[in-house]
């Protein structure tokens, strides 16, 4: 399949590894730069169809916000800033831990890359753990999507993030399992970093989220 | 001694801007420019990811500023909400 995307692309297979990047002078480093973004270039289609409709979304809650302002001020104050916190923690962190693994599969350490890429998930498994708590405490109260336009934006976006985190799990997930099947290695690990850049996709959209629906 | 690698440190950056994010929530504080203030922190947070977390600093070419365009477009239909809503 690499092989096929590179024929059909025409760049490498694999993103240049940075152990060679980092020998070279910094004039040499500039010349080193790529013209494709790491993964198959196919992700980074999917990614940015993804960002703009997150784009739309966020934009459409901000001027649904201008138009009933008291309202989305008075029941943001409802929201559980501290467990967004412990969300935005564990993505940023799950995010960090991708980007040690696939730092380890360029350095072809197969069981490094499996270890962080667990990491990644167990806190992705945070994240939809707390997310679910907090829908739990708010069904509890009667909210649901028609209780009011705050609601509807906040439970819509956030469940529709909800979703690409499970999607991205199941990704890495995959990635893992190849990993240990030994598909990875240094001069091989395209498939490491197409599920990377969906995983950061997932990060970076909720950096945007957390204090555009929580704190602003 | 063993160099802290550059992501690390990019880490613990947006580590401490979600802390700081978090802090002024907790505050109360509130207003145009506190929100466009939090936007452009969550927006620098979010090139950040793009270009340490993504890779894309190594790359050259439209590709290199794809994340960095994507979070313009959000960006500036949010803070013009934000300040149509304060007018």
């Amino acid at each position: 399949m690499h092989a096929v995307a590179e024929a059909m692309t025409g760049r490498p297979d694999s993103f240049p590894l940075p152990e060679r990047r980092a020998q070279g002078s910094a004039a040499g480093a500039a010349q080193e730069r790529v013209a494709w973004p790491p993964g198959d270039l196919a992700i980074w289609i999917f990614i940015l169809a993804e960002l703009a409709v997150f784009a739309i979304f966020f934009a459409a809650y901000a001027f649904a916000r201008m138009g009933e302002l008291e309202l989305f001020v008075t029941y943001q104050q409802t929201l559980d800033t501290n467990l967004a916190l412990i969300n935005t923690l564990a993505l940023i962190t799950s995010s960090y831990f991708v980007v040690r693994a696939v730092g380890r599969i360029r350095a072809d350490d197969a069981g490094g890359c499996i270890r962080w890429l667990a990491g990644a998930l167990l806190l992705g498994g945070v994240f939809l753990g707390v997310k679910s708590l907090e829908y739990a405490h708010l069904f509890g109260e009667g909210v649901s999507l028609s209780t009011n336009t705050f609601y509807t934006f906040y439970l819509s976006l956030t469940f529709f993030h909800f979703m690409h985190v499970v999607m991205g799990m199941v990704i890495l997930a995959a990635v893992a399992v190849k990993a240990a099947q030994g598909h990875y290695s240094r001069e091989v690990h395209t498939g490491v970093e197409t599920g990377a850049s969906y995983w950061h996709m997932v990060d970076l959209v909720w950096l945007i989220l957390f204090p555009l629906v929580y704190v602003m | 001694m063993t160099a802290i690698r550059p992501e690390t440190l990019v880490w613990l950056l947006l580590v401490a801007l979600t802390l700081l994010t978090w802090g002024v929530g907790q505050e109360g504080l509130n207003g145009p420019a506190v929100s466009l203030g939090l936007l452009g922190v969550a927006l620098f947070k979010g090139h950040l990811v793009g270009d340490w977390f993504m890779g894309l600093r190594r790359v050259r070419g439209p590709w290199r500023w794809v994340i960095a365009l994507w979070l313009l477009l959000p960006g500036g239909l949010i803070a013009l909400a934000f300040l149509l809503a304060a007018r």
